[in-house]
Order: structure tokens, then C-alpha cells, then sequence
């Protein structure tokens, strides 16, 4: 018999059990439901950037009609700064949902514009989302488990088992055979909402490919856990209880083993340490002779040293001197809490070759651009262009040019 | 009772098991267990609940590891070629229960094609003919059949395979009488077309009516054999006192079997 026949047979079998049709259905809708909920949230986000990108132009034009020098233009126009969800963040939300992905920064000290974030409810980013890479990474894993942990064990409960074994040429194959098939079915199953909606999104083709083959390896390593562990001549709920053990170490406890370890190991400054240091150098500005600040101010931008502060009234270009100074005095911090931030995500993605569950989520996360290290990105970009509007303004505010508001349109663009 | 035409006149051996010794467990399950099953040959296996009879079918496949002896199929050794031994025998596993979200000519075409036999909707038909089971119930699935009806499907599916050795195990156990006697004339039918037949049962009165041989398993010993000749059944009521015997010798007590 060829083996395009005993393939042709096994999948008729198949698709006479009710349990696989039941099981294969209950994945499709958790897949439609995880990639339809994830694509609602992308498209909602798209829509929120795309509606503030209008009211940040209209706003900033409204503002700007009334500002009649450098100094009251750099602080009240506001700039949208934003991470738009890649084409694939349908798939994996990632850490969208708890760190921040758009911002309305003005030339302030930056530090404490670039943490702030929507107020969101803790409770829910303590559950998580149910995403496709969710579904996939934990909740896969335990419905192999009930479809295959008694792929021997129902046969022997049945009877079968040694009729089975007796009849067929070569045993091995067919029970592997019959295990992949179940398994290639759930793929099917599983991948089939991502595919479509991935067409829909305009994903492209090579990461929609590499997604769906890094679920295929995946499941391919339960299916062999499973087969493996259904070999051992135990009875099906004992086998049950074995991979289920097997699940919630890999899933829960070696990542929450390995968080506790990393977060112990590798220390990071706690945001609102860089943001009270940030807040109290600048609030004591406001006490300190202007001098003693702008020489602070120098020290490190000797470009601007010929500029001299008025003594006895404000002056904007002390105050935003004074801001900086306030984003520098943190840099240590900053420098410390961002490399920390990125050391903990190295080791995390280290030790989740111990954790498969969390090894996918990562990699499906890092595919759709919703990890630390796109976060980390983003937040380097935000710097990049806080940067940019200093050296727009600065030329302006400590050269002492007239303000001129048509040159305002050449504020630079995030 | 149906009298059966016992003997065919095949003289081939095509099973021997010789001094088999098998241990479960660390425990001694089978010892010096030999006997020979020719061509055309009903060799029935008696003993009570642990006597060692399925241990001694599942030794024949090669599913249980043999500590010492030997069991040869056709000459060979099965421990050589356990894949080509199995490819000579039809197995009949107790209470054998094929799967029922299929009906039984769906179960028979499945089955038939794990073993690599060819399948025909005619010769199915007639094998399920031969054991008798209703047309009408052949497109219906096995959930709905009685465990009689289920083990008819399983016996044609032996008849189908059309192997040299069949393997019965505790073929009888819960059918009804005239269920039994049905088996019991298709199992002498398949003999006397050259099958040679072990099968294990407790089954006294069963157990003399077909089989040729028949020999009496006690703790994992074979502690006798009975023989039928040309002109002559087993007695039952001998095979009867020696199984009566083992039991009282064991202390246990030994429900007589009968149809």
C-alpha cells in the first residue's frame, strides 16, 4: 500500500470521528475570535492615531494663532508622536497593552512626558489579552493534550489496541501518522483566520509564512510530547494528569521562575525615581539664580554660552534650559532603566528556550512588532524627535531671532 | 448441538511453542508452556481467570517479551520477523470491539486496509453472510449493535484477512447460545479450510465441541492435553474433572463454563 493510500485512509478516518470535527471547530472559532479581536484592535488603534494626527494639526494651528514669541509657541504647540501597529499586530498585541504607543510631547524636560500612558484598567492587563498568539502558545498545547494523550490508551480501553497493532505492518507509523494528522488538522484550523486576515491586512507574505511555520513547529513539539508520553503504558488520565503537569511547568512556572530570577539579578530603576529627580531639579529652578543654572546649561551646549538671560523678568530660554538640565540630571537613570529594561528582555528570551509556550508568544510578538525591543524603539524615537524640536527652537530662542510665525511651518514632523 | 467434522487432514505445522516461560511484572507467568497447532487444526487453550491464556495470544504476537523458549510460525521464528508473523495471523482480541462510529462494512474496508489486504464490497458482503449477520444492519453503526452482533463483524473480519493462523481470544465470552454455535461452526468451517486455530476460553463444554485439541493451562503451566481422533470428540466430561481438578488444587473456585 502506498503511503499517498495509507494517508488517503487515515484521513477518511478522521473525518468520520465527531470529537476531531468538534475539537477542529472549537479552534476555528477561538482563532476567528483571537485574530477578529486583535483586528478590531488594530484597526481601532489606526483609527485613534489617524483621528489625532487631524486634531493635533488642527489644535496646533489653533494654538499657534495666538502665540507671539519662540518661547509660548515651543510651549504650547503639542506634537502626536506615535508607534502605528505593524500589519501583523493583529496576531500578537503584545506589550501595546501596557506600554505606551502615542504620546502629545511639547519641549518640556522630556522624562516626564515620555512615560506617561492612557489610564487603563489593571485588573484587565493583569488577565491579557486573547490573542492568536495566546491561543496559540497556551491554550494549543492543552487542547493536543485532550485530543492525543489517549491516542493508545481509548485504543486499549476500547479493545483495539493489540488488534490494531497485530494488523498493521508497521505500528509506529500508523500511530504517528494518526497522531500528525489530528494535529496538522488543528494547524489548519488555527492558521486559517490568521491567513485571511493577514490577506485582509496586507501582511507581508514572508511573515504570515514564518508565523505560520513557527506554530507548525510548535505544535509539532506537543504532538511529539503527547505521542511520546501516550507510548508509556499508563492509563489515559494518569497520562492526562502527566502532560498537563508537563504544561503548567513550561507555561506558568518556569517563566514565572525565570521573571523572578531576572528581575532579582538585573535591577532597574524605578520609573517614578526618574521622573521625581527629573521634577525636583526642575521645580528647583525655579529658586536658583538663572546663572547658576544656564552655567549648569553650557557645560554641556557651549554653542549657546553667549547667550545672557534677562535678570529680572522670565525668559523663555532660561526656562528651557532649565528643562533640559532636568532630562539631564535623570540621563544616568534613564540610560540605566532603558539598558536594564533591555538586558531583562535578552535573558527573558534566553530563558524562554526553557518555556516553548513563551518562546512562540515571544516570536509571534517580535514578528508583529509588539515586544520590548519595538517599544524600546518607539520610545527612541520619541528622544530622536524631542531632540529634533530642541534644535528647531533653540537657534531661535538663544540667538535672540525675531519671531517670525511663517517659520513655524517648519517645525519638523515626527 | 451441532456435531462438527473435526480433522481436516492438513498435517502442516504452521504454530509451535516450545518450553515458553514468560515473566510479568518480575513474576513467572507462563512455564515450559509447549504445544503445536497444525493446519486445519482447532487447538483450544482451557484454564480459569490467570491461568496465563491471553499472555500465551500476546506472546504469539510478540507483544510480551519471552524469557526463555521459543514460538515459531510456519517454521520461523516470531522474535526474527515479529511484523511478518503478524502479517500471518488474524487476531480476535475478547469482547473485540471495533470502532463504532463506523458501520460494519466501514469498519471491515478500515480494518482490511490496515492489514494491507485488497477490499471488495462483494467479498465483505459474503463474509458477513457467512457469520450471519442481518444486511440490514450492515449500514448501520456498531454503536447500535448487540456485543453478538459486533463479534460477528469481528469474526468476518478474520474470515477476510484470510491468514494462515487465527488467534481467538475469549471468542464465545458473552454471546448467547445460539450465537456460540454459530461461531462454533463458522471457527470449524474456517478449519476446515486449512486455518489453523488457537483459542484461548474457559469455556469447558465450548471448548470440546470444536477444538481438535484442547490443553488445560494451570498457573501458567500447561497441566494436560486432550486430543480428539478420527472417530471420537473429547470427552467433556473428562476435561471437565481436570479442570475441576487444577481448581480444587488451587483452592480457587472455577465457575464450570458452559453454553
Amino acid at each position: 500500500m502506498s503511503v499517498l493510500n495509507v494517508f488517503t485512509r487515515e484521513v477518511k478516518f478522521a473525518a468520520k470521528d465527531r470529537t476531531l470535527w468538534l475539537w477542529l471547530i472549537v479552534v476555528l472559532l477561538l482563532s476567528t475570535l483571537a485574530v477578529g479581536s486583535g483586528f478590531i484592535e488594530v484597526k481601532h488603534q489606526n483609527a485613534t492615531i489617524q483621528r489625532l494626527i487631524d486634531a493635533d494639526k488642527q489644535d496646533r494651528l489653533t494654538e499657534f494663532e495666538t502665540v507671539k514669541s519662540w518661547g509660548s509657541a515651543a510651549y504650547y504647540g503639542f506634537h502626536l508622536t506615535y508607534a502605528a501597529p505593524s500589519n501583523f499586530a493583529y496576531a500578537a498585541m503584545g506589550l501595546r497593552d501596557t506600554q505606551p504607543w502615542k504620546h502629545r510631547v511639547r519641549m518640556l524636560a522630556l522624562e516626564g512626558q515620555i512615560y506617561e500612558r492612557d489610564v487603563g484598567n489593571p485588573s484587565v492587563a493583569l488577565i491579557g489579552r486573547f490573542d492568536f498568539a495566546f491561543l496559540a502558545a497556551f491554550i494549543m498545547p492543552l487542547i493536543l493534550i485532550l485530543l492525543l494523550h489517549d491516542l493508545k490508551a481509548s485504543e486499549k480501553t476500547a479493545g483495539r489496541f493489540y488488534l490494531i497493532e497485530a494488523t498493521v505492518g508497521q505500528p509506529l507509523f500508523f500511530w504517528l501518522l494518526r497522531a500528525s494528522l489530528r494535529a496538522g488538522a488543528l494547524f489548519l484550523s488555527l492558521v486559517a483566520p490568521l491567513v485571511i486576515a493577514g490577506i485582509i491586512a496586507r501582511t507581508v507574505p514572508a511573515t504570515l509564512a514564518l508565523a505560520s511555520l513557527l506554530v507548525f513547529a510548535y505544535l509539532i513539539f506537543w504532538t511529539m510530547l503527547c505521542f511520546l508520553t501516550s507510548a508509556w503504558r499508563r492509563s489515559g488520565s494518569v497520562i492526562l494528569m502527566s502532560l498537563f503537569a508537563l504544561w503548567i511547568g513550561t507555561a506558568v512556572l518556569v517563566p514565572a521562575g525565570a521573571k523572578l530570577a531576572i528581575d532579582r539579578w538585573v535591577p532597574v530603576p524605578a520609573g517614578a525615581d526618574i521622573l521625581m529627580l527629573q521634577r525636583e531639579t526642575v521645580n528647583a529652578a525655579w529658586d536658583l539664580p538663572k546663572d547658576v543654572t544656564m552655567q549648569t546649561f553650557f557645560t554641556g551646549h557651549p554653542e549657546w554660552a553667549s547667550y545672557t538671560p534677562l535678570k529680572n523678568s522670565f525668559d523663555w530660554p532660561w526656562y528651557y534650559a532649565f528643562q533640559q538640565v532636568g532630562d539631564e540630571k535623570t540621563g544616568h537613570l534613564t540610560a540605566a532603566y532603558n539598558n536594564g529594561r533591555l538586558l531583562r528582555a535578552r535573558l527573558t528570551a534566553w530563558a524562554s528556550f526553557l518555556a516553548p509556550p513563551s518562546l512562540l508568544e515571544r516570536s509571534l510578538q517580535w514578528l508583529a512588532e509588539t515586544d520590548m525591543n519595538a517599544s524600546l524603539r518607539y520610545e527612541k524615537k520619541v528622544r530622536a524627535y524631542h531632540s529634533k524640536l530642541r534644535e528647531f527652537y533653540y537657534p531661535y530662542l538663544f540667538g535672540n531671532e525675531p519671531f517670525d510665525k511663517a517659520a513655524l511651518k517648519n517645525i519638523p514632523d515626527f | 448441538m451441532v456435531g462438527y467434522q473435526l480433522h481436516s487432514g492438513f498435517n502442516t505445522m504452521q504454530l509451535q511453542a516450545q518450553s515458553l516461560c514468560v515473566a510479568r511484572s518480575g513474576k513467572d507467568v507462563l512455564s515450559g508452556v509447549s504445544f503445536s497447532v497444525n493446519a486445519g487444526e482447532v487447538y483450544a487453550l482451557l484454564g480459569g481467570n490467570g491461568a496465563g491464556k491471553s499472555t500465551t495470544l500476546l506472546s504469539v504476537l510478540g507483544f510480551l517479551p519471552i524469557a526463555s523458549g521459543r514460538i515459531r510460525i510456519s517454521n520461523k521464528e516470531v522474535s526474527c520477523d515479529i511484523a511478518a508473523a503478524r502479517q500471518a495471523i488474524s487476531y480476535l482480541p475478547e469482547s473485540a470491539s471495533l470502532y463504532e462510529h463506523l458501520n460494519a462494512n466501514e469498519n471491515l474496508d478500515y480494518f482490511l486496509q490496515l492489514a494491507g489486504n485488497a477490499t471488495c464490497q462483494q467479498a465483505m458482503s459474503a463474509a458477513l453472510d457467512q457469520v450471519s449477520l442481518a444486511p440490514e444492519v450492515r449500514l448501520k453503526k456498531l454503536r447500535t449493535y448487540s456485543k453478538g452482533m459486533r463479534q460477528k463483524v469481528a469474526i468476518a473480519l478474520a474470515i477476510l484477512r484470510d491468514t494462515d493462523i487465527l488467534l481467538l481470544d475469549e471468542p464465545t465470552s458473552g454471546l448467547d447460545p445460539s450465537a456460540i454455535d454459530e461461531f462454533h461452526h463458522t471457527v470449524r468451517e474456517l478449519a476446515n479450510k486449512g486455518k489453523a486455530i488457537l483459542m484461548v476460553t474457559h469455556d469447558v463444554y465450548g471448548a470440546c465441541q470444536v477444538a481438535d485439541k484442547i490443553g488445560l493451562l494451570h498457573g501458567g503451566t500447561l497441566v494436560g492435553e486432550f486430543s480428539a481422533t478420527d472417530n471420537e470428540r473429547i470427552n467433556t466430561e473428562t476435561v471437565h474433572r481436570a479442570f475441576s481438578a487444577t481448581a480444587h488444587t488451587s483452592k480457587t473456585t472455577l465457575a464450570t463454563q458452559g453454553p
